[in-house]
């Protein structure tokens, strides 16, 4: 009897010691700080990359150029489709949107909205033509056309033996001529991994 | 002894995976800060708005002493003859930056300083200005179908421009014909006759085309329209045709008897 009471208290024991160590643990961290798990895909990438983009677009000719053939007004630019060539799951709307934010706030590129976005627009300002007041509807065939289109995708290629990984990503953009499909100007920002798994974690 | 050393040489020579011994760029729990771009664009933005102001002097510098006929050109955006190179700046609100300008003599000619950005006036792409005495003598654009050159006042008109645009759809047309794609080559004839309609000779290819494509109802038509717009009487009266056109006459008068017999 005392045996079975020994054995139901350690095993009490043993189950609580268990769950004890699945315990979540939650903690705020800056983000922008490099947080490297599982080698994928992650936020220190996208800003690196969208860092990288920023950078090579600004510095670049392009905006300076277009200023010049145009009492000096900063070009219009429309996003265009980023494709993720890739295996893995990467969300090209972090960058892409880091990107679009520099341009907007450093003044010298305008940026309209997507194609995918448009359609939301248009659709509210029809509907202001027969339900907002005269003085307070958006007028319509104002639209503001765009001079480029930046596209661009991501590539990338892994090379693995044993428990060790390279991962490479190779991140594309360019900027077209709308007119003339002349590349105007084209970014692009490397990134390689080596993952080491170790047989052993502390 | 040997074998040890045989398994050693083995071990060395083993296809083994290469290690990594790179140094490490961004370590992890580094941090990488996302930037406002700020810092990038702080040189444009200096030179846009340089720019921006140069621009506005040069537009205000040819406002105040232009002529009437040019003032009115550069509120509609257009350069016009006889324009000096701050008007043509005006007209096409570019920045004296966004041009070169070479001088030799009495001439000189305004270039776009970057090819992949060109200034444009209403009337389109501008690609080169030629001056003769300090105003414009020449101005060349690009259009659709090639470079449209105006060199008089009369030329920068919607009708000589319309003018220019079919006489280079003829152009088309015809090297159409040569490389033997006949449908192009109407759809061109048929977009030229449509910009300038009083150029019988278009009306007349593109007869001869729809004769030949065996299509005798458009080709009868086509030949009776350019019968009438050849203005035949006249042509009696003042005994000046020129003898392509005499044929050309005499080859539509036959084809009309041969394909009114054929249509009925």
């Amino acid at each position: 009897m005392l045996g079975a009471r020994a054995t139901l208290a350690a095993l009490a024991v043993t189950i609580l010691a268990v769950s004890g160590c699945s315990i979540r643990r939650v903690e705020r961290i800056d983000p922008n700080s490099v947080t490297d798990l599982s080698g994928r895909w992650n936020d220190a990438d996208s800003r690196l990359v969208a860092n990288a983009l920023i950078a090579q677009s600004l510095e670049g000719r392009w905006a300076v150029d277009y200023a010049a053939a145009n009492a000096g007004k900063a070009p219009t630019i429309i996003v265009g489709e980023f494709r993720n060539r890739t295996m893995e799951h990467i969300p090209i709307g972090t960058f892409v949107r880091d990107l679009e934010r520099a341009y907007i706030t450093s003044g010298t590129v305008q940026v309209v909205a997507s194609r995918e976005e448009r359609g939301e627009i248009r659709d509210e300002r029809a509907d202001q033509q027969t339900n907002a007041s005269a003085e307070t509807r958006a007028r319509m065939a104002r639209e503001q056309g765009a001079r480029y289109m930046l596209q661009g995708d991501v590539q990338a290629i892994e090379d693995s033996e044993g428990r060790e990984r390279v991962m490479f990503y190779q991140i594309d953009a360019t900027l077209i001529d709308l007119e003339t499909n002349a590349k105007t100007w084209v970014g692009q920002h490397k990134i390689k991994k080596y993952i080491q798994r170790r047989r052993f974690t502390p | 002894m040997r074998s040890l050393g045989l398994v050693l040489l083995l071990a060395a020579c083993a296809p083994y995976p290469q290690r990594v011994r790179q140094p490490v760029v961004i370590p992890n729990n580094s941090t990488v800060e996302a930037t406002s771009g700020a810092d990038a664009a702080f040189s444009s933005q200096m030179e846009m708005q340089r720019l921006r102001a140069s621009a506005d002097s040069v537009f205000t510098l040819s406002v105040s002493n232009c002529a009437p006929a040019h003032c009115e050109a550069i509120a509609r955006g257009e350069v016009s003859i006889g324009m000096s190179p701050d008007q043509v700046m005006a007209s096409t609100r570019s920045a004296p930056q966004a041009w070169i300008i070479r001088r030799a003599g009495d001439f000189a000619t305004m270039v776009p300083a970057v090819p992949s950005t060109k200034p444009y006036d209403r009337m389109g792409e501008v690609r080169m200005i030629q001056m003769e005495r300090g105003g414009t003598s020449v101005i060349s654009r690009r259009g659709p179908q090639g470079i449209m050159v105006v060199s008089r006042p009369q030329d920068g008109t919607n009708q000589a421009l319309a003018r220019q645009q079919a006489e280079l759809l003829v152009r088309e047309g015809d090297d159409l014909v040569a490389a033997n794609d006949l449908a192009g080559a109407l759809n061109r004839y048929d977009r030229a006759s449509v910009l300038d309609p009083q150029q019988p000779e278009i009306e007349y290819k593109a007869a001869r085309l729809l004769d030949l494509q065996l299509r005798p109802q458009e080709a009868l038509m086509r030949y009776q329209r350019f019968l009438l717009s050849m203005d035949l009487e006249r042509i009696r009266a003042q005994g000046d045709a020129s003898a392509k056109m005499a044929e050309a006459i005499a080859l539509a008068q036959q084809r009309i008897v041969v394909l009114e017999k054929q249509v009925r």
